[in-house]
């Protein structure tokens, strides 16, 4: 079985989070900046002397692909690296895929990671 | 995107009361700038006397020229290229820094230049180039005095207009202090970084500046018939704030997360090559300014064809000779470091410029780049955090620019001799003195200046201010918004 996680993190966590994910066996990662907000809600910043709010902060959103008996752990790993203990840390989640396959060699399933 | 609409910021008591307690202020400020306007204001102002008869002061009885239309035009010209220099310190430090730290990097550069003006015409001018001892001027404060042309206190007359001979004073002293801030991108508080400015435009660049151009500074008093040359500003400029950023990356410390080769890391890349790019070519340009205007006579045709040809080949030799140099290792025809190399080989031959053949220049340009290229990896080696390498670049190639004198001097345009021409140690003995003991002297006030500036806890932005991002915790707005396209209300 397969489970895609997917970590929304602080970006300057980013480092931490994919040494500790390597330091884990985690062979691929895929990461986006992207943009959003939660309870941490937006921001203000400062134009020309007027302030205004930023809705959506920058975040990193990181996508990895593991075998299902691994994702606890490695949800572990990455919850304790990003984590600040301020608000804006982001979350983490998984869910089951269906299939995977290797574009290079066509191999599928758990031989594909 | 909520943004407070103004009647509500009108009816709201805080509001008030903070206005009238604003207004109260300013009114107590106007009528103590008023008070100083009329009681001391005459004085630095100048009055109508003061420009029709000169006479009391024993400065303005020693001027003798007549202002030289040509020479003045020259040294104008020479003065907004050096001025636009910042164009391309600004543009080359942007880019080689990350995204997060452009804004502040911007702002640094544009702040550092309206303050260096402000304190070189308030007592800057005055401690280089005022009429003093053999160690720091003190006359033309708030160019009060001002003569028709500098003279240097009257023992050579340049010709340039008084405040044209300023104009390019200044933009040099901006040059200093702009450098400065190169090793210190990324966590300098802002607060921090205008104090230490101050100390930098307003004093050390100064009082160093008179011992070797200023009149009568000791550096350029003969012992034995030698006395240390600094043609444009190896030693003055680009030493002095070489050294100074040294000091400052090392009080300051590295940028969190930075990680140095022997970590198994490196310097992170530049976020606009672009950017920096020609933002490195933009400082060559105005190099031409830098070196030929140091001529300070238009008249001297010879002299400024030959300094402007000597700077070039420099420049060129550098460039080429880093980017072979660091070929090898990475099997990549490199631009940063190319970059650095040709600004490395101007920085190098900016003393000498004058007074070597285009093969001594070649040379100078060459050899300024290798001491770049290995001055980069002692930095890295010593876990230093310099991201725009404005140590080596400036600090240690302009050592070896002060030395190329002693080398390569050949003897044609002044009655010395380098090493390499039959002149023996003389000379070079003379730059490497002089030249020593500047670094040493600037060593040691700029680790006080910042240890001060630490001690008030405003020379490094607080980490979470670091992790967040320079740009947004200091200056509240990043460099590059995407969203500002979809923004309509708030901007």
């Amino acid at each position: 079985m397969l489970e895609l996680i997917t970590a929304i993190i602080k970006p300057h966590k980013l480092d931490d989070v994919k040494e500790a994910l390597l330091a884990n066996g985690v062979k691929g990662v895929t990461i986006t900046e992207v943009r959003g907000f939660g309870r941490q809600g937006g921001k203000t910043e400062v134009f020309r002397g007027s302030e205004y709010s930023i809705d959506f902060v920058p975040k990193i959103r990181l996508e990895i692909i593991v075998q299902a008996s691994e994702v606890q752990t490695l949800i572990d790993v990455i919850v304790s690296a990003a984590r600040t203990e301020r608000i804006g840390d982001g979350k983490v989640w998984s869910m089951p895929i269906g299939n995977l396959t290797r574009v290079r060699t066509g191999e599928t399933g758990v031989e594909a990671i | 995107m909520q943004v407070m609409t103004l009647k509500t910021r009108l009816a709201d008591k805080d509001r008030q009361r903070f206005f009238f307690a604003f207004l109260a202020g300013k009114m107590l400020g106007l009528i103590g700038a008023c008070a100083a306007i009329f009681t001391i204001g005459p004085w630095f102002m100048g009055t109508v006397a003061h420009a029709l008869a000169p006479g009391a002061d024993d400065i303005q009885t020693q001027v003798t020229g007549v202002v030289n239309g040509l020479n003045t035009a020259w040294t104008l010209i020479a003065a907004f290229l050096v001025f636009f220099m910042q164009a391309g310190f600004m543009m080359l430090e942007a880019g080689f820094s990350r995204t997060r730290e452009v804004v502040n990097v911007l702002l640094e550069c544009i702040v550092d230049t309206c303050l260096c003006a402000l304190l070189f015409w308030a007592f800057g001018f005055a401690l280089m180039f005022g009429v003093g001892n053999s160690f720091i001027g003190h006359s033309f404060f708030f160019l009060h005095g001002a003569t028709a042309t500098y003279t240097f206190g009257g023992s050579f007359d340049t010709g340039v207009a008084f405040m044209a001979f300023f104009l390019f004073q200044f933009a040099f002293a901006d040059t200093c202090s702009t450098i400065t801030s190169g090793a210190m991108v990324g966590r300098t508080g802002f607060v921090g970084d205008l104090i230490y400015s101050v100390g930098v435009s307003g004093f050390i660049y100064p009082i160093i500046g008179h011992w070797i151009w200023g009149p009568g500074g000791f550096l350029q008093t003969a012992h034995n018939g030698v006395w240390l040359r600094d043609f444009a500003g190896s030693t003055v400029v680009h030493t002095v704030g070489g050294i100074i950023a040294l000091v400052g990356a090392i009080v300051l410390g590295p940028r969190l997360g930075r990680k140095f080769k022997s970590e198994g890391g490196g310097l992170p890349a530049g976020h606009d090559l672009t950017i920096a790019a020609v933002g490195g070519v933009i400082l060559w340009f105005g190099w031409y300014g830098f070196n030929p205007g140091s001529t300070l006579s238009a008249i001297d045709a010879a002299g400024i064809g030959r300094v402007a040809t000597n700077t070039t080949l420099a420049a060129a030799a550098g460039g080429m000779v880093a980017m072979f140099l660091v070929y090898p290792r990475s099997k990549k025809w490199d631009v940063g470091i190319t970059i650095n190399g040709f600004l490395g080989g101007l920085v190098a031959i900016t003393a000498p410029c004058y007074w070597v053949s285009p093969v001594g220049a070649v040379a100078t340009g060459a050899i300024g780049a290798v001491v770049v290229v290995y001055g980069i990896d002692f930095i890295e080696w010593l876990k230093i955090d310099d991201p725009i390498g404005a140590v080596a670049v400036h600090g240690f190639a302009g050592i070896f620019g002060t030395w190329a004198v002693g080398l390569f001097a050949t003897g044609q345009y002044a009655d010395f001799k380098g090493l390499f021409y039959g002149g023996g140690t003389k000379q070079l003995w003379a730059q490497v003195w002089g030249n020593g003991l500047v670094v040493i002297v600037t060593i040691v006030v700029s680790f006080i200046l910042f240890y001060a500036v630490k001690a008030t806890g405003t020379l490094r932005v607080s980490e979470e201010g670091e992790l967040e991002g320079i740009d947004i915790h200091e200056h509240g707005s990043p460099a590059y918004h995407p969203e500002s396209a979809y923004m309509g209300r708030g901007l």
